[in-house]
């Protein structure tokens, strides 16, 4: 059982490999097999990743050399507790998005881009799970092109002109990324001979201050290339128009989970192949750190002006990674801890808030945030689960993303950075700015003076409705907002898988 | 010396110089097909570059030869690398072209400018 559990993540990748490429074949044959194929796959992977995540968690660690070579020479897959989370929260939310889209694909896409859109989905998931789980750079990244184009594929496939221009926007500034990326393994590979990263962290470790410059250009050249992919601050150009013109299931996918996937890779290349040492010498700290604050302010002062909703969310989402890219830099137990989990919790948050845009879309059409009023009680299901996630970005106890924003104040106190508790704050306060109106528009607002009673001296009471939209749309919203209400109550178990990691990072 | 040194490491600022220019151009220019052209001419600056990374001087081929017990060979895998870095250029450059003929359907032009105009 164990020899077959080692192989699970490496045949995981390829079988979502192989059905992704069948999928075209068989939107040929039949176009209606496609989205309950794809659901399937990723629901076996999802099924795998609990087998991985139990083993994982009985302090066992994955070390599996493809094809029978041993790690200098062949590539090595590495499942350490925070990658078998990575693939648990990858497989879950590709499974969960994927029944979300069967209706909302139908509704938003071509009929016949549907088995390429499927097929596009199911690289993008495998792109982002060989990724997480790879332990050698090339192979990270061959990944990083995998996931980058399909996502980009992602984009695309609405066909309209905003999402065409988005699409090749993000295309060239994903490959300028990807050129930083791999010039930068050309760097690493130059001054240690090596691709593992295992095998760079001992090569570097002798050597490291012979090649000081070398090694600030290949961190510089690495900073920039992830930093472009995973729209770190001043580089995150292209993600606004990019997820706000998708259709609203790749938007779920592209905001919660494939800019996540790079900081993965970064936390694991600046962590473990560089080491603590080179971290806290160089400036690198503190720049992620001034970086990760502006971010957080100016992301928010962006999605404060936009009115359209998806743009909102998309310039939310901007922020929220200086949140992640924050935990990073601060490098103590707790900041990092608490950066790992807000990737989990904000890839909870923005799915479900995405979800929501594109439920209310499909049932009412309306995308900007102006025309909200009285939609609590046309779509109370949808409002409240748009509720608890809007609750949870701003902060607020009982709700997932109290629980890291709170890990994120320990952090900086414990790297002796007090004043950045106030920035998490004003953060917070500014998410507050943006999301509050359109919650209470959604309640509160009273009636237009034509829909109420004339003369009757007061309004008539609003009623509620049942969401006008399949359960298919409806069960994985409801999903989203009550994982993150778990992970607000109950965050020890993951916790402790994080706290696994970090201790070895650390 | 520093000019000699200069000259041994010659194809490196080749290298880092066409890179540049590639970014530069995919940067700077209004014309999609060229930001494309740029795009390609980076990824070959990388190329470039991881090629030289595997040359050891006076190396010969990497193929073992039982009569040169102590010949040099040259690192082979750096090249090996470039195929996979080779097609993942061309299929960029090809999935960027499908993107920039559906925009000329909408636009009527391939200069990103003119799409401020047009909105």
């Amino acid at each position: 059982m164990d020899e077959f559990v080692q192989r699970l993540p490496f045949l995981c990748v390829i079988s979502i490999l192989t059905a992704s490429f069948c999928l075209p074949v068989l939107a040929r044959w039949k176009k209606e097999f496609c989205a309950p194929l794809t659901a399937l796959v990723s629901g076996l992977v999802f099924v795998a990743s609990f087998f991985i995540a139990h083993y994982v968690m009985r302090g066992n660690i994955i070390r599996y050399g493809v094809s029978g070579w041993a790690p200098p020479w062949g590539i090595e897959i590495v499942v350490d507790p925070v990658t078998s989370l990575m693939i648990m929260l990858l497989s879950g939310s590709c499974f969960i998005i994927c029944i979300y889209s069967f209706a909302s694909v139908k509704h938003e896409l071509e009929r016949i881009v549907t088995g390429w859109y499927y097929a596009a989905y199911l690289l993008c998931l495998a792109g982002m799970i060989g990724l997480v789980i790879s332990n050698d750079i090339f192979n990270m990244y061959v990944f990083i092109e995998v996931t980058g184009i399909s996502a980009v594929a992602l984009v695309a496939s609405k066909g309209t002109r905003q999402a065409t221009e988005a699409a090749l926007k993000y295309l060239l500034l994903a490959t300028i990324g990807s050129g930083f990326i791999l010039f930068g393994i050309g760097f690493i590979y130059m001054i240690t001979g090596n691709l593992n990263i295992t095998f760079i962290a001992m090569e570097l470790d002798p050597v490291k201050d012979n090649y000081p410059i070398a090694i600030w250009t290949t961190i510089s050249f690495l900073i920039v290339g992830l930093g472009v992919k995973s729209a770190f601050f001043p580089l995150h150009l292209w993600l606004p128009d990019a997820h706000s013109s998708a259709p609203s299931s790749s938007s779920a996918i592209l905001s919660a989970l494939v800019v996540k996937v790079y900081i993965i890779a970064f936390i694991k290349i600046l962590f473990i192949a560089f080491g603590l040492e080179i971290f806290h010498e160089t400036f690198i700290r503190q720049l992620i750190i001034l970086l990760a604050v502006m971010a957080m302010l100016v992301g928010s002062m962006f999605a404060f002006v936009q009115i359209e909703l998806k743009r909102r969310l998309a310039y939310s989402t901007v922020a929220q990674i200086g949140y992640i890219y924050l935990g990073i830099g601060l490098g103590t137990p707790w900041g990092l801890a608490a950066g790992l989990l807000h990737i989990l919790v904000h890839a909870l948050m923005k799915a479900c808030l995405f979800l929501c845009a594109g439920a209310i879309y499909y049932q009412t059409g309306r995308k900007m945030v102006n025309e909200f009023s009285g939609m609590g009680y046309k779509m109370p299901i949808t409002m409240g689960a748009f509720t608890v996630a809007a609750f949870s970005m701003v902060g607020i106890p009982l709700f997932g993303g109290f629980i890291s924003k709170y890990g994120l104040a320990l952090g900086s106190l414990e790297a002796n950075l007090s004043t950045l508790i106030l920035v998490i704050i004003l953060s917070g306060l500014l998410n507050a700015t943006y999301y509050f109106p359109i919650i209470g528009q959604a309640y509160f607002a009273l009636d237009n003076p034509s829909e109420t009673h004339a003369g009757s001296g007061h309004h008539a009471p609003k009623k509620f409705q049942r969401d006008q939209i399949p359960l298919s749309m409806l069960a994985p919203i409801i999903i989203f907002a009550l994982g993150i209400i778990y992970l607000g109550i109950f965050p020890g178990t993951v916790l402790n898988f994080i706290n696994q990691t970090v201790a070895v990072l650390l | 010396m520093n000019l000699q040194i200069m000259l041994l490491n010659f194809p490196y600022l080749v290298s880092i110089f066409s890179f540049c220019m590639g970014t530069l151009i995919v940067l700077t220019q209004p014309n999609l097909i060229k930001k494309v052209i740029g795009v390609n001419i980076m990824q070959s600056a990388i190329f470039l570059f991881y090629i030289i990374v595997g040359d050891v001087q006076e190396g010969i081929p990497p193929i073992y030869d039982p009569t040169l017990p102590d010949a040099i060979y040259v690192n082979p895998l750096p090249s090996c690398l470039m195929l996979t870095g080779i097609v993942v250029g061309f299929s960029i450059t090809a999935f960027a072209l499908a993107l920039i003929v559906k925009l000329y359907l909408y636009y009527g032009t391939i200069s990103s400018p003119n799409f401020m105009k047009m909105k």
